[in-house]
C-alpha cells in the first residue's frame, strides 16, 4: 500500500471516529430531563454518602443548605473507573480478565499521549521532551499494556465463548469488539518484538501529524491501521460505554437535584409536558392532541 | 436441575411453558425449612383455567392476561405492541424517562455482573428466565429487530436473534412481573445499567399503549382510588369512621385519649397513611395518633378523596396514573394549606411522591414532602415523650424497604431509633442500601390471583426469608418472640403471607410490624403491651 493511500484512509476512520464520537455524545448530552430515579449509594452526599444516605434524611430538608463532596465522588469514580470494584465485588471470574483488558487500554492511552508529547516536541524542536527517562517510561506502559490488554482479551474471548452464562448474551458483533481489540494489541506486541518501537511509532505518528509519508515497518503500519480501525467503529458500539458512564452516574444515578420554583429545569420540564401523546391505551384518551399536562390533569378537572 | 433457556426460546415452543420451575429447584432455606415435604405446595393452574388465561411461562400467573379469540387478534396485539416499543423510544411519547431507558438500552455490555445481585434469580436457584438481564435482552433485541433501521440481519449481528410473536409478546408481559423493580442489580452495575427501569418501562407500554396491566394494580388499584378515594374502596365518610372506631378502641386499649384530627386547615404536617394500613393493620395509624400527639405536633388526615390513602400504584406500571394520583394529593395539601406532607410507613408512597412526581410539580403544586422516619426521630430523641426499652427486650431486626432506603438513602433515621428503644436490635446481612426486597416490591404484595402467591413467597421472598431466619439465628426457640421491624405496608402484606405460608410464628416464634409499634410499645405513658405476639 503506497503511504499516501494508507494517510487517506487513516485521515477517513479518525473523520469517522471523530463524527460518532461527537455526534453520540452529544445526542446523550442533549436529551430532556427525566423524572428522578436516583440510586443509593450517591458519594456526593456529604457525612451520609459512604452508608448510602441522602439529604431526605433531614428534617424539614427543604430548609437547608445541601452539602456535597466532590472528592467522594471522585474517589469513588476512581475505584470504579481504574480497578473496576463493581465487576470485582460482584462478578469476580470476569474481574480477572475484565481488569487487565481496561488497565491495559489506560496504560496504552497514556502511553500514546506521551508519545503525542514526544512527536509534538519534536516537530517544535523541542529536544527535552525527547528524554531517555520519557522514552523508558513509554516503553514500560506500552509492554504492559498490550501484554495486559492482550491476556485480558484472550481471557474475555474464552470466558463469553465457553462460559454458558455469557454465551447466549454474546452477539457476534461482541466477540468482533473483542478480536479487533485483541489485534491491537497483538500487532502492538509484534511492533515491540520486530522493530523498534519509538522509533517506528514516532514515525507514523509524525507521518500522520504533518501527512507526509514515511518508511515505517510493515507491522507498524498495520498495528496502527488496525487501531485506527477499531477507533472508527468504537463510537458505534456499547464501547463507547466510558462516555456513557458519566451520564448513567451524574445524570441518572446520582442526579437527586430536586425541583426548584422558577429553574431552568423547571422551564424544561413545562415545554415538555405542553407536548401532545399518543399513547393508545383507552384509559388515557390520548389523541395525538392532547399534552401530557392534559391528560394527567383530567382527574382534578373532573 | 432448571434446563438452559435461551433468550431467543421465549417465541418458541408455543403452549408450553417457557421454564417450569420446581421446588427443588430453589436454594435450600435452612432448618427447620429445610425438608421440602414440609414446604406447602404450589397450586397449578387447572387446563381448564389455561383456556381462559395465558400460562406460558414458568407455570405461575400474576397478569391473568386473557387468550385472544384467534391468530389475527394476536397479531394485532403485536403490532400494537411495536407502536408502543416507538412511542417508549420518543421524546413526546416518554420524555418522563428516555434518557436512563436509552442509556441502558444502547450501552450494557451484557457481562452478567448484575444476575448474583438479584434475589429472584438467585433464589430460584439460577433460573435463566429470572436473570435481570434476560427481560431486557429480549426487549433490546426487539428493539433492533423491529424498531430501529437497519434490519434483521444488522439487528442478529448486534443483538442476537429473536422472533416476535404472540408468545413472546405474552411470556413477555407476564415476565415483566416476575421483577421486583428492587433496582440491586442496577447498584450492582459497572456501567449504570438498569434492569429495573427497563422492566419498569415495558411495564408502561403493556399499560400505555395495549391497556394491559394487573387488576390489582390498575382495575382495583389507580382507577379506584381516583374513583372512590382509595385502592381499598373505602370512600371518605368510611375511612373517618373507621379511623373513628381505631382511635376509640385504642383509647380503651391503651388508657389514653386518642383522637385523629380531620382537615385542620394550617397544620404543620399532613400525614398521609397507606390506606391498606386502616384496614389491615389498624394499630398502625393509631401508634401514629398516639405519637403526634404526645409529641404535641400539630397534624391533620385529609378527608379529601385521595387525600387519605398515600398507595400509588401507578410507580409500579403507568406515568400518567401515577401523575393522576401524585396530582390529587398535592391538590389536597393545598387545599388544606398545610406546611408538609408526611409520608406514613409506605415504601412506595415514599417514592412516588418524594422522588418520582417532584419533576412534575412546577408552580405552586411544589408541596413539601418529606418522610415519617426523620419526624419520629426528632420526635423519639427530642426528651417531650418517655421511653423505657426495657420493654422493647426481645429480638427484633430491620427490614429496609427498597423504595425508602436503596431508592431514597433514608437509611439512619429509623436505624437510630431502634438502637435506642430495642436492646435486642440485630442487622440482617446486607442491610441498609444493600438489602434485599421482600418480595413482594413493585405492587406484587397485592397481587394474589391464580397461584401469584405461591411464587412471591416462595421464589421472589426466598432470600429474604432466609435473611430472617439467619438474622434470628441464635435464638431459634419458638418461645422467644422475635418482631420483624417493615415500616412499609407493601412489605408487611408480604410478610404476612410469607411467614403465615412457612408457618413462622409457630416454628420460629417470628411476627413482623411497623416502627411506631415498637415506639409506642417503650413508651412509659402505654401501661399494657402494644405488640400483640399473634400472626395478624
Amino acid at each position: 500500500m503506497s503511504g499516501a493511500l494508507f494517510l487517506t484512509i487513516a485521515y477517513v476512520l479518525l473523520a469517522v471516529f471523530v463524527v460518532g464520537f461527537v455526534v453520540r455524545s452529544v445526542r446523550l448530552a442533549r436529551l430532556p430531563v427525566h423524572l428522578r430515579w436516583e440510586l443509593a449509594p450517591i458519594p456526593h452526599e456529604k457525612g451520609k454518602g459512604q452508608y448510602g444516605g441522602s439529604y431526605l434524611e433531614e428534617l424539614d430538608w427543604w430548609t437547608k443548605p445541601r452539602e456535597k463532596s466532590l472528592v467522594a465522588e471522585v474517589r469513588y469514580m476512581l475505584l470504579e473507573i481504574v480497578f473496576l470494584k463493581a465487576v470485582w465485588e460482584h462478578n469476580r471470574r470476569l474481574w480477572w480478565f475484565s481488569f487487565p483488558f481496561h488497565f491495559g487500554l489506560y496504560l496504552l492511552i497514556g502511553a500514546a499521549l506521551l508519545l503525542g508529547v514526544v512527536a509534538l516536541g519534536g516537530l517544535a524542536g523541542v529536544g527535552a521532551v525527547d528524554a531517555p527517562a520519557l522514552r523508558s517510561l513509554t516503553t514500560v506502559g506500552v509492554w504492559a499494556g498490550y501484554a495486559l490488554g492482550a491476556v485480558g482479551a484472550v481471557g474475555l474471548l474464552a470466558k463469553r465463548l465457553s462460559d454458558p452464562r455469557l454465551r447466549d448474551f454474546t452477539p457476534p458483533a461482541t466477540l468482533l469488539n473483542l478480536a479487533l481489540l485483541l489485534a491491537v494489541f497483538a500487532t502492538g506486541l509484534g511492533v515491540l518484538a520486530m522493530a523498534d518501537y519509538g522509533e517506528a511509532m514516532r514515525a507514523a505518528l509524525t507521518s500522520l501529524a504533518t501527512a507526509r509519508p514515511a518508511a515505517v515497518p510493515g507491522i507498524a503500519v498495520a498495528h496502527v491501521g488496525v487501531t485506527l480501525l477499531s477507533l472508527a467503529y468504537l463510537p458505534y458500539t456499547p464501547m463507547m460505554h466510558f462516555v456513557a458512564k458519566y451520564f448513567t452516574y451524574h445524570d441518572v444515578r446520582w442526579n437527586d437535584e430536586p425541583m426548584e420554583r422558577g429553574s431552568r429545569m423547571e422551564r424544561e420540564v413545562e415545554q415538555l409536558l405542553a407536548q401532545p401523546v399518543s399513547w393508545a391505551a383507552p384509559h388515557l384518551r390520548a389523541d395525538g392532541k392532547k399534552t401530557w399536562v392534559d391528560i394527567a390533569t383530567e382527574e382534578i378537572r373532573k | 436441575m432448571s434446563r438452559t433457556v435461551l433468550v431467543s426460546d421465549i417465541g418458541k415452543r408455543e403452549g408450553e411453558l417457557l421454564s417450569p420451575v420446581a421446588l427443588p429447584d430453589l436454594v435450600p432455606l435452612p432448618p427447620p425449612y429445610d425438608r421440602l415435604d414440609d414446604q406447602p405446595r404450589w397450586k397449578e393452574i387447572s387446563a381448564a383455567a389455561r383456556e381462559n388465561v395465558v400460562c406460558n411461562l414458568d407455570g405461575f400467573v400474576a397478569t391473568g392476561l386473557p387468550r385472544p379469540k384467534d391468530a389475527a387478534e394476536e397479531q394485532a396485539w403485536v403490532d400494537r405492541f411495536v407502536d408502543g416499543l416507538r412511542k417508549l423510544l420518543s421524546k413526546e411519547n416518554n420524555w418522563t424517562f428516555l434518557e436512563p431507558l436509552l442509556l441502558s438500552l444502547e450501552y450494557c455490555v451484557k457481562c452478567q455482573t448484575c444476575n448474583e445481585a438479584c434475589p429472584v434469580y438467585v433464589g430460584s436457584g439460577g433460573q435463566d428466565i429470572y436473570r435481570p438481564t434476560y427481560r431486557s435482552e429480549v426487549w433490546r433485541r426487539l428493539v433492533a429487530t423491529y424498531v430501529k433501521s437497519g434490519g434483521k440481519l444488522l439487528a442478529r449481528f448486534t443483538e442476537g436473534p429473536i422472533d416476535l410473536n404472540w408468545t413472546t409478546l405474552s411470556r413477555l408481559y407476564e415476565l415483566c412481573y416476575r421483577c421486583t423493580l428492587c433496582r440491586r442489580c442496577a447498584q450492582a452495575c459497572p456501567i449504570g445499567v438498569d434492569n429495573g427501569l427497563i422492566t419498569h418501562e415495558l411495564r408502561k407500554v403493556f399499560s400505555q399503549e395495549l391497556g394491559w396491566a394487573p387488576r390489582e394494580l390498575h382495575e382495583k388499584g389507580t382507577v379506584l382510588q381516583l374513583a372512590v378515594g382509595s385502592s381499598t374502596g373505602m370512600a371518605p365518610q368510611v375511612v373517618k369512621d373507621n379511623i373513628e372506631f381505631i382511635d376509640e378502641d385504642t383509647s380503651e386499649e391503651t388508657g389514653l385519649a386518642i383522637h385523629s384530627p380531620w382537615d385542620k386547615e394550617g397544620a404543620d404536617v399532613l400525614l398521609i397513611h397507606n390506606a391498606g394500613e386502616i384496614l389491615a393493620w389498624p394499630e398502625n395509624p393509631a401508634a401514629f395518633a398516639i405519637i403526634l400527639n404526645a409529641a404535641g405536633i400539630e397534624w391533620t388526615l385529609a378527608s379529601d378523596e385521595v387525600g387519605y390513602d398515600g398507595v400509588n400504584y401507578g410507580l409500579f406500571y403507568d406515568d400518567f396514573q401515577l401523575a393522576r394520583i401524585a396530582l390529587r394529593h398535592v391538590q389536597t395539601a393545598r387545599k388544606l394549606k398545610v406546611k408538609k406532607i408526611v409520608m406514613g410507613e409506605c415504601g412506595h408512597q415514599h417514592k412516588a411522591m418524594m422522588t418520582i412526581a417532584d419533576r412534575i410539580l412546577t408552580g405552586d403544586m411544589r408541596v413539601p414532602r418529606e418522610s415519617c422516619m426523620p419526624l419520629l426521630e426528632q420526635i423519639v430523641f427530642s426528651g417531650k415523650i418517655q421511653f423505657d426499652p426495657a420493654k422493647n427486650d426481645f429480638p427484633v431486626t430491620l427490614h429496609d424497604p427498597c423504595n425508602i432506603t436503596r431508592n431514597l438513602g433514608i437509611v439512619e433515621p429509623q436505624r437510630r431509633i431502634l438502637r435506642y428503644l430495642c436492646p435486642q436490635f440485630r442487622e440482617m446481612t446486607p442491610h441498609g442500601v444493600e438489602n434485599y426486597c421482600c418480595g413482594g416490591g413493585s405492587g406484587f404484595a397485592v397481587m394474589s390471583g391464580n397461584n401469584f402467591t405461591d411464587w412471591r413467597v416462595s421464589v421472589g421472598g426466598r432470600i429474604k426469608f432466609k435473611q430472617i431466619l439467619d438474622a434470628f439465628a441464635d435464638q431459634p426457640d419458638p418461645d422467644v418472640k422475635k418482631y420483624l421491624c417493615a415500616p412499609c405496608s407493601n412489605c408487611k402484606g408480604q410478610f404476612r403471607d410469607m411467614l403465615q405460608y412457612y408457618g413462622a410464628l409457630e416454628k420460629s416464634g417470628i411476627t413482623y410490624g411497623g416502627l411506631v409499634e415498637l415506639i409506642v410499645n417503650a413508651m412509659v405513658d402505654v401501661k399494657k403491651p402494644y405488640i400483640k405476639w399473634e400472626m395478624h
